[in-house]
């Protein structure tokens, strides 16, 4: 116990709070984008998320994760239900605060995670078969490709994968695993012969304002100590957040003839995304860099797949799909050890490898939640369904789903 | 202790996977009102 340090368990405690805090934002900033009939269902996505996966995350999902490595690919059991995760610090994870404190942080994470890809099934799928997936998902997903990267012998942080706050681990597995829903969920019905528009662009706003707030805690929280690297993921982050917002409010006003509000917020989301697996190694002039690539990619990103017709209902893909790819790689090009002495620099700093590494970190784990998550939708789809009949989605989901209205005026 | 903790989770999993799935779905009249044109249009 003489280890702990006051400051550095405060610091990740408030960090875990502000993750927490992300996933209703989430909610709220997916609700707005929705059409009125299914706002309650959508925010309902994250809501239920934040129970399932808390527990989920205690019984087992932490064990996976982070538990005692199994050939590089997944913890064991030997953590379940929390057993032996004390006030005691882990030396492998976080050597100066309780170990119940690190696995409350990392929990968030994997909470906001799977609400992150409900963004891409919004408005057609069953509850029912929302939840089986979610279960599974973080289950085959989320925990082995967590282990993967952060996981105390996980096989790419033995390759020297960069991954400070969860570019690869959070955005690319949720934000591919939502262009694979997409696609196998289908069109949602009308879309394109009837206007499909948000419902309420201020709640959007507000979601990704507290997004932003929370990404406080996501990234700078990331540096488990109350120090200098935690100052430099905040600072990093809220550049890359500003930088990608203006980047796509003007890409979208060059490209529609309007500043667009809700642009500014998805770019806003979108540099936040793509500065998480590089806050902890990149300074202020990467940052912005980033934010610009970020605020660019991802616009194109989600043009090319509305041209496509995949309907990817709230942009997942594009933002976190394309924003953690670049950011992964990003890292591989903008780390410097004068920013963090403990991991290693990147192209532009005269290492290329490091490139090579993060690509086959992006490799597997585009790969690896492909498959994954086709697999476990097929199998949801044959064993309860994954759609709502037609005249449910006709009538929303609040009401076919839920027997609640969100409004009564 | 650990055992009964699972298994509460567990039962809580079974029960949404056999809960009822097929809703009236028009019963508040708000909805009603605000999914009428689609229905029509349908």
């Amino acid at each position: 116990m003489e280890n702990i340090n006051a400051g550095d368990t405060a610091w990740l405690l408030a960090s875990a709070a502000l993750v927490m805090l992300m996933t209703p934002a989430l909610g709220f900033f997916y609700g707005g984008l929705v059409r009125r009939k299914n706002v309650l269902a959508t925010i309902m996505h994250s809501f239920f998320i934040l129970c399932l996966i808390s527990v989920q995350w205690v019984l087992w999902g932490y064990s996976l994760a982070f538990g005692p490595d199994h050939g590089g690919l997944i913890g064991g059991l030997d953590w379940l239900s929390l057993r032996g995760v004390g006030q005691t610090p882990n030396p492998d994870y976080a050597p100066t605060v309780p170990h119940l404190g690190f696995m409350v942080f990392q929990m968030m994470f994997a909470v906001i995670t799977p609400a992150l890809i409900t963004g891409a099934f919004a408005e057609r799928k069953r509850f029912k078969a929302f939840v089986v997936f979610t279960l599974l998902w973080a289950t085959f997903v989320y925990d082995p490709v967590a282990h993967w990267v952060w996981g105390s012998g996980g096989w790419l942080k033995t390759l020297g994968t960069l991954d400070f706050a969860g570019g690869t681990v959070v955005h690319i597995t949720s934000g591919v695993s939502a262009l694979v829903a997409a696609l196998v969920l289908g069109r949602r019905k009308g879309l394109g012969l009837e206007p499909i528009e948000p419902h309420d662009a201020t709640m959007t706003v507000l979601g990704a304002s507290l997004l932003w707030f929370g990404w406080f805690g996501f990234n700078a929280g990331s540096a488990i100590n109350a120090g200098g690297l935690a100052a430099n993921a905040f600072v990093v982050t809220n550049t890359a957040a500003a930088m990608a917002a203006l980047t796509w409010m003007t890409v979208s006003w060059l490209h529609k003839g309007a500043p667009s509000v809700l642009g500014a917020a998805a770019g806003a989301v979108a540099g936040l995304v793509a500065i998480t697996p590089a806050s902890g190694y990149v300074d202020v002039s990467a940052a912005i860099l980033i934010g610009l690539g970020a605020g660019t990619f991802c616009y194109v990103g989600i043009q090319l797949t509305k041209r496509l017709r995949v309907d990817d209902a709230l942009d997942v893909f594009g933002v976190h799909g394309v924003g953690g790819m670049w950011g992964a790689l990003a890292t591989g090009l903008f780390a410097t050890v004068a920013v963090n002495s403990g991991a290693a620099d990147g192209l532009f700093f005269g290492n290329p490898a490091q490139l090579g590494v993060q690509a086959i970190a992006v490799l597997a784990s585009v790969t690896y939640s492909a498959v994954m998550t086709f697999v476990i939708l097929k199998l949801i789809d044959v064993f309860v369904g994954l759609r709502v009949p037609e005249d449910e989605e006709v009538v929303g989901l609040d009401a076919s789903q839920h027997r609640e209205a969100a409004y009564t005026i | 202790m650990e055992l009964v903790a699972f298994a509460s989770f567990a039962v809580l999993v079974v029960a949404w996977l056999i809960a009822p799935t097929k809703a009236e779905v028009v019963h508040i009249t708000s909805v009603k009102k605000a999914a009428q044109p689609e229905a029509e249009a349908a």
